[in-house]
């Protein structure tokens, strides 16, 4: 994927929502600045202050903007997703991709310095991130979290798992959504990495509910054939 | 009719509760409900910990202060000392916290290894289970297992094959959070079968009354797992009533929701009947590090009669 053409294109959606004008100023004026003197201090500031100064509604996408997007990263979608997301993600591509572990390790504080949103944001931005492959423990952490929000994120319309997870942790991803009450319809690559192993261990769990006396969690057929 | 009348001057011994998420009114009902002893397995916060040092913290709490604060109600606190399994996934910090465990599993009232085993089951919770289970049986103490939520019956059997694989004897280990897809395995094999009362994600009780009547009382053991999720620190309690509403015998009750758990707790030395028949003392007014639980002004001990709150 091309850092720049989605940086630059995540940029001109922001410009494109209804009063984003202070918004769209605000970000301009800390890229030149970052630009400038590229202190991690102040690329963590601008993260983590993002919706005092962005806001927090909800985002318009266009259909040839979900177009766009998807053509230059596959399966990458914004749809649903709030003003103070979209600009973090945005601005979490302004890092330098030239060494390996600064940006890795830079990267890291944030998810590990994390509230909720800032959470949400980072797991969203993991198809577009830079190192790809670095991603993959750091995606399984997101799995592991217990709030509803933060696992949407990675489990939900976003391509990373499907892309680069492993089996194992793969079918982990698909088991916790179903036992978190996810949408399942809704995992990127549901169909294309179904596998023997996940179909025998959503048999053991269906074979369970039936013996505590309770209902199947739907769309789980889909997956045992 | 009310629970309370029915189990009326019995003993539980909740053998897996995070007492540390809970309030004061919680030790207060469980004291005024017949809970005497408690087990508080160390477990994660909800969130990951990002360093050595917030464990540090912990563990020391789960000996110092949590311990202190039970014993103001009359409820004797022991814990188990591990890794999780969720935490053990973050490899750098694992062998950390490895590194600090043997300065907390010989302390006083440390009753076992716990709660160790599967979560995702991947290769570093594997790996540091079995580190965990060989400091386990280094230190001759139990070792309370935590049964995956997600493909519960391999992982179950797999913890087992692993811990005789390390060469730990069955009834030196407790496995928890059984259903009834697991335990007729876990008995068969000797091991300890502990059931969690937990609305919803695990058993409610009305299956565990079904459970004890097929099974019988033998090795079975019951507890809350209230942590800071929707949970029932009084699960215990209720569940022995229901079981008496039941016809479930006052001797097989009394196994399941206190002799067992101090049988198997025993093991380690740092638990005894005796000790849990000595009357303790509550005087609100002690202090911890200076520390006491009451705040400024406040009167040791609530008359839970009272509609007034002063």
């Amino acid at each position: 994927m091309n850092i720049a053409m989605m940086s630059q294109t995540l940029f001109y959606l922001i410009e494109q929502q209804p009063a984003s004008q202070k918004a769209v100023d605000y970000l301009h004026q800390q890229v030149d600045l970052y630009h400038q003197n590229q202190q991690t201090s102040m690329f963590y500031r601008v993260f983590t202050a993002m919706p005092r100064f962005v806001g927090k509604q909800p985002i318009d996408v266009p259909a040839d903007m979900a177009f766009t997007l998807e053509r230059l990263r596959s399966g990458f979608q914004v749809k649903g997703w709030t003003m103070d997301r979209l600009a973090r993600v945005w601005w979490l591509l302004q890092l330098p991709a030239d060494n390996e572990t600064t940006y890795v390790g830079t990267i890291t504080q944030l998810f590990k310095a994390g509230e909720l949103n800032e959470l949400v944001a980072l797991y969203s931005a993991l198809p577009v991130l830079a190192f790809p492959e670095a991603w993959r423990f750091q995606a399984t952490e997101g799995i592991r979290n217990n709030i509803a929000d933060v696992q949407s994120a990675i489990m939900l319309h976003n391509p990373y798992p499907a892309d680069y997870f492993d089996e194992a942790a793969w079918n982990q991803l698909v088991l916790k959504a179903f036992f978190t009450d996810k949408d399942v319809t809704q995992i990127t690559g549901l169909d294309e990495r179904k596998n023997a192993r996940l179909a025998q261990t959503l048999a053991d769990y269906a074979a369970e509910r039936r013996a505590a006396g309770r209902t199947l969690p739907p769309n789980i057929e889909r997956l045992l054939a | 009719m009310n629970f309370m009348d029915s189990i009326a001057g019995m003993s539980f011994f909740d053998m897996h509760v995070h007492m540390i998420s809970r309030t004061t009114d919680d030790y207060q009902a469980m004291a005024d409900a017949g809970v005497v002893a408690v087990v508080e397995p160390a477990f994660w916060m909800g969130q990951p910990r990002t360093g050595v040092d917030s464990f540090r913290d912990y563990f020391a709490t789960l000996v110092g202060w949590e311990r202190f604060r039970a014993s103001q109600f009359g409820v004797r606190h022991y814990c188990t000392i591990g890794l999780n399994s969720k935490e053990a996934n973050q490899e750098a910090l694992a062998e950390q916290v490895m590194e600090i465990l043997p300065l907390f599993i010989y302390k006083e009232g440390v009753v076992g290894i716990g709660e160790i085993g599967f979560d995702d089951q991947t290769r570093a919770e594997e790996k540091y289970y079995r580190a965990q289970l060989d400091l386990a049986k280094e230190a001759s103490l139990p070792v309370q297992i935590h049964t995956p939520h997600r493909d519960k019956k391999k992982g179950t059997s797999r913890s087992m094959d692993i811990a005789i694989e390390h060469g730990l004897e069955p009834g030196m280990v407790i496995v928890d959070h059984n259903n009834e897809e697991t335990v007729r395995e876990v008995l068969d094999r000797g091991f300890w079968a502990g059931f969690t009362i937990y609305p919803f994600t695990k058993m409610g009780n009305e299956r565990m009354v079904e459970v004890v009547k097929q099974y019988g009382p033998e090795r079975i053991m019951i507890n809350s797992a209230a942590d800071w999720g929707v949970s029932d620190p009084l699960a215990v309690p209720k569940t022995a009533a229901l079981m008496k509403q039941h016809g479930i015998s006052g001797e097989a009750i009394k196994l399941v929701t206190f002799g067992n758990a101090i049988t198997a707790f025993a093991q380690s030395g740092q638990l005894s009947l005796d000790d849990l028949l000595q009357p303790m003392s509550i005087d609100q007014s002690q202090r911890f590090n200076g520390s006491s639980v009451l705040r400024g002004g406040q009167a040791p001990r609530i008359d839970k009669e009272a509609t007034i709150i002063k």
